[in-house]
């Protein structure tokens, strides 16, 4: 009896431990649940946009363009709904715009209509309600989403709110996933008998309630394990006492896995939404939205994309069981049975389909912002991207270079190349271009790869003399003969030309379109080095250059998006403007956060960036450019400078017509001799991408100090539109020569009275130089 | 129960990252403007739209909304010297002097012979270096 009352007694004891135990490990959970429950927010990514299209009477753009570009919004092109669909008759093109937060303004969802003619947008117009057929000033469209800055697991998600849910989602889930779910404290005990039994076979399965799923994707690993399982039903039942049904729903719903694009993860129903119908979660229809919840079972094996059939049995057997429980009519059933997936043709693009672009924007991002703040707060950034400038550099470059990597056969690794387009007036970097493999996140050579530059940087010594009207104007012979630069503490230099071969005297302008090494290099040293390094500077540049005259030959190195930048400073006539990736930052609401506005700083006075660029059009249209007469029209007039660097390493092109700059590179990683030139290489890569885009010609601007002088490229003097080749140039007020050339027409000579006699045709660097 | 868990609302709060908008120092003393400059016909109906949201709103001092929308005028119209002219006014409100001085050095370099337009660029130029010194 004594013993039989110790046995109980120990065993008591040994109970009430294991209920102490218990007690404890409850204890622990619960601060653990509330603690990570309450202090958990879901990290949202920072979600980036291309710049908006604007639709307005004059827009040159292709109907076809607009049409891609609606596509990559993710709208179909067949009216379904109110938005999100556009609509083609012959010339017109009728748009259901969704509404979009701006940074400064809501558009509110409209229906608008597009006319076209040729290339060109001629009227945008109200479609639909009181104003249809009325002419809108501008329709802007919504932005493409062009990525984000993601969290660990490059998780993505966008947030609802369970009243945005609409009821029969819930009706749908409840009835496929945990009928329970309003009556039960977080574990469902007759599931629970069954999981045991299960476990009495060896075989761990489901059972499992909403809440306890949620917890088991909230807190836990996804091993399956006995203990785990035991964990995962207190902490089911802890969150039970402590939160509401509706809270644990929303947050179910946020959290949820829905499948993967590619590296990005799909996460909660608002986003998946969007991911499969082109839709925000308020719009899904009873049939779609039993697809999102048939998914929940495996988001991989029911994917509607990869495994349509699969999805609608599995679909039609939520909506069976969703019928079954009462939530929708027989009527609403045979409807939803009846519909097919509706799944949006959105092409899958990962975490970002423009890698080297996002690289640049996180990159200037970071100048601003928490890195963990851009991967958490979901803020919206809304950025300059062009795409269909991107698409067209992307096409070009791929092209291009597989047809070099066939011709030349030099091994792997392969050819690589560079791309970066921007709008010249205002800096916005349009496209970015990282590598032969546009959606390889990796190595950007666009801002990462710095190459030498060769002749590039030829414009920055003839800007540099040219700001010097009364020693140089266009047509000022420079010498081209043999050149050696000797300093002391360096060696001797004597650079060659390109075609082996030394020119004489040569009309500056001609020596800028030839690229004549020999005559920059005396040009530049002649000038100073200090003052064409201030020039460079000046333009945007801010790498320390080499103290030698080698270094005007291009010895220096830089990115493409350094070129860029200081020929955007050409471009936009002297006007210097910070290359820039994004216009605003707003929080997920769209509260304005941050503008990165347009900023101009004058850096040249107008009139030589007239004349540089004049000469820098003399390259393209009789130069080491002039293949570019099979791109492009004449009329377009675009400037440019070919560059190529020893034994042909590296082959660019950089130059702009007038709306685009873009800058070109090919090479090889390893520094390889690529044998390939900025004229036969780069320049067709440069010419297939401007001429896919509609240029606009390029027009000097027109300057109170500038004269346009017809000049006879025979004699190089003053001639008139009737001489042979008879070329008309820009000079400063007062420095064009005043000589007239033999060929102005005895007429003109008459009635110009001024004119003074030319008989004999000294050569012209004879008068100039008086010998 | 459950009146504590707020997960929702808690990260609507932006933390850390409260940058900001554009510099917006004191406006600086500036005459009023002279009347909006009458748009040509030839005038784009989008551009003039834009045109007058900037006033509208330079007017009502949201000055960064009225900076914009011009920027968004000059990426459709970049060589139109009166947008330029209209930002360069809008700085100069905002006391952005260098940046005024430089957007109306930009406009000029648009003007072509536009008399009037080059005379208020020159007083937009000296307004700003006056108030820089």
């Amino acid at each position: 009896m004594a013993r039989r009352g110790r046995i109980l007694r120990y065993f008591t004891y040994a109970l009430l431990l294991a209920v102490a135990a218990f007690a404890v490990f409850t204890l622990q959970l619960d601060v653990r649940v509330r603690n990570e429950f309450e202090g958990r927010r879901f990290a949202l990514p920072a979600r980036i946009y291309a710049r908006p299209l604007e639709l307005h009477a004059g827009l040159r753009i292709a109907q076809p363009d607009v049409e891609d570009e609606l596509r990559e919004l993710g709208y179909r092109d067949v009216p379904v709904g109110d938005t999100g669909w556009f609509k083609r008759s012959g010339n017109e093109l009728e748009i259901a715009l969704r509404p979009f937060v701006f940074w400064d303004a809501a558009e509110p969802a409209r229906r608008v209509r597009a006319i076209f003619d040729g290339a060109k947008v001629v009227a945008v117009q109200d479609a639909a309600g009181k104003e249809a057929g009325k002419d809108l000033p501008l329709a802007r469209l919504e932005p493409v989403p062009i990525g984000g800055i993601y969290p660990a697991g490059n998780e993505d998600r966008i947030l609802v709110r369970l009243s945005e849910v609409p009821k029969h989602l819930v009706d749908e889930l409840i009835a496929t996933e945990d009928r329970k779910f309003y009556t039960h404290m977080g574990f469902d005990p007759r599931a629970l008998v069954r999981a045991a039994a299960s476990i009495a076979t060896g075989r761990m399965q489901g059972g499992s309630t909403i809440t306890q799923q949620l917890v088991k994707n909230f807190f836990l690993t996804p091993e399956r394990t006995l203990s785990r399982k035991f964990t995962e039903l207190v902490m089911a039942i802890l969150l039970e006492a402590h939160y509401g049904k509706a809270e644990i729903l929303e947050t179910y719903l946020n959290e949820i896995y829905l499948g993967q694009d590619r590296d990005r993860a799909i996460h909660g129903i608002g986003l998946a939404s969007q991911f499969y119908f082109g839709k925000q979660v308020k719009d899904l229809s009873v049939a779609e939205s039993a697809v999102l919840v048939g998914m929940v079972k495996g988001p991989a094996v029911y994917d509607p994309r990869r495994h349509a059939d699969r999805a609608l049995e599995r679909r039609n057997l939520v909506l069976r069981e969703t019928r079954e429980q009462g939530s929708i009519t027989p009527e609403q059933y045979m409807a939803a049975r009846s519909t097919d997936l509706g799944i949006a043709p959105r092409p899958t693009t990962g975490t970002s389909p423009y890698p080297a672009f996002v690289q640049l924007v996180h990159r200037q991002l970071q100048r601003d912002y928490d890195d963990k703040d851009l991967r958490s707060e979901g803020l919206r950034i809304f950025t300059t991207l062009d795409p269909r400038a991107q698409q067209a550099a992307e096409r070009s470059l791929t092209k291009r270079i597989t047809q070099y990597d066939k011709e030349r056969r030099f091994g792997q690794p392969g050819l690589e190349g560079a791309v970066v387009i921007t709008d010249p007036s205002s800096g916005e970097v349009q496209a970015i271009v990282g590598g032969r493999d546009a959606r390889y996140r990796g190595y950007n050579r666009a801002i990462d790869a710095a190459r030498p530059v060769g002749s590039l940087l030829k414009p920055a010594v003839y800007l540099t003399a040219l700001s010097q009207p009364s020693r140089y104007t266009l047509v000022t012979p420079l010498d081209d003969g043999p050149f050696v630069w000797k300093s002391r503490g360096a060696p001797d230099w004597a650079p060659q030309n390109y075609d082996k071969k030394f020119h004489g005297m040569v009309p500056l302008r001609v020596a800028l379109a030839q690229s004549y090494n020999a005559a920059t290099a005396r040009l530049g040293t002649d000038i100073g080095l200090d003052k064409v390094f201030e020039t460079i500077r000046k333009l945007g540049v801010d790498r320390p250059m080499r103290p030698y005259a080698s270094t005007l030959l291009g010895a220096t190195e830089m990115s493409p998006l350094e070129v860029a930048q200081m020929y955007q400073t050409i471009a936009a006539g002297g006007f210097r403007s910070p290359l820039r990736s994004i216009r605003e930052v707003t929080t997920q609401e769209g509260k304005p956060l941050q503008r990165y506005a347009l900023k101009v700083e004058q850096a040249f006075p107008p009139e030589p960036m007239v004349l540089i660029t004049a000469a820098m059009q003399g390259v393209v249209r009789e130069g080491t450019g002039q293949a570019m007469k099979s791109f492009l029209a004449p009329e377009i007039g675009a400037a440019g400078k070919t560059g190529t660097t020893d034994d042909q390493r590296d082959a660019w092109f950089a130059g702009f017509t007038g709306d685009r700059l873009a800058v070109v590179w090919l090479g090889y990683d390893d520094n390889r001799a690529a044998r390939l030139s900025g004229s036969t290489a780069a320049l067709p890569v440069w010419g297939d991408i401007m001429a896919s885009l509609l240029p606009q010609p390029l027009e000097l601007p027109s300057s109170e100090g500038i004269e346009q002088v017809w000049i006879d490229p025979q004699t190089n003097l003053r001639g008139d539109s009737q001489c042979a080749g008879a070329v008309q140039l820009p000079f400063m007020q007062g420095s064009a020569p005043q000589e007239r050339s033999p060929c102005v027409s005895v007429a003109g000579a008459v009635a110009d009275t001024v004119d003074t006699t030319v008989q004999k045709a000294k050569s012209w660097w004879e008068r100039l130089f008086g010998r | 129960m459950g009146t504590t868990f707020r997960p929702l609302a808690l990260l609507l709060l932006l933390a850390g990252c409260a940058s900001a908008p554009e510099p917006g120092p004191a406006p600086a003393p500036v005459e009023q403007a002279p009347p909006p400059a009458s748009t040509g016909p030839r005038e784009n109906t989008a551009i003039a739209g834009l045109m007058e949201s900037a006033r509208t709103d330079a007017a009502a001092g949201k000055l960064p909304s009225a900076a914009a929308s011009l920027e968004r005028a000059l990426r459709i119209e970049p060589r139109n010297p009166r947008l330029w002219q209209q930002l360069a006014r809008v700085r100069l409100q905002q006391g952005d002097f260098s940046q005024a001085e430089s957007l109306a050095a930009r406009s000029n370099s648009f003007a072509g012979g536009d008399s009037t337009l080059r005379a208020e660029n020159q007083r937009i130029i000296e307004d700003a270096r006056t108030g820089r010194r």
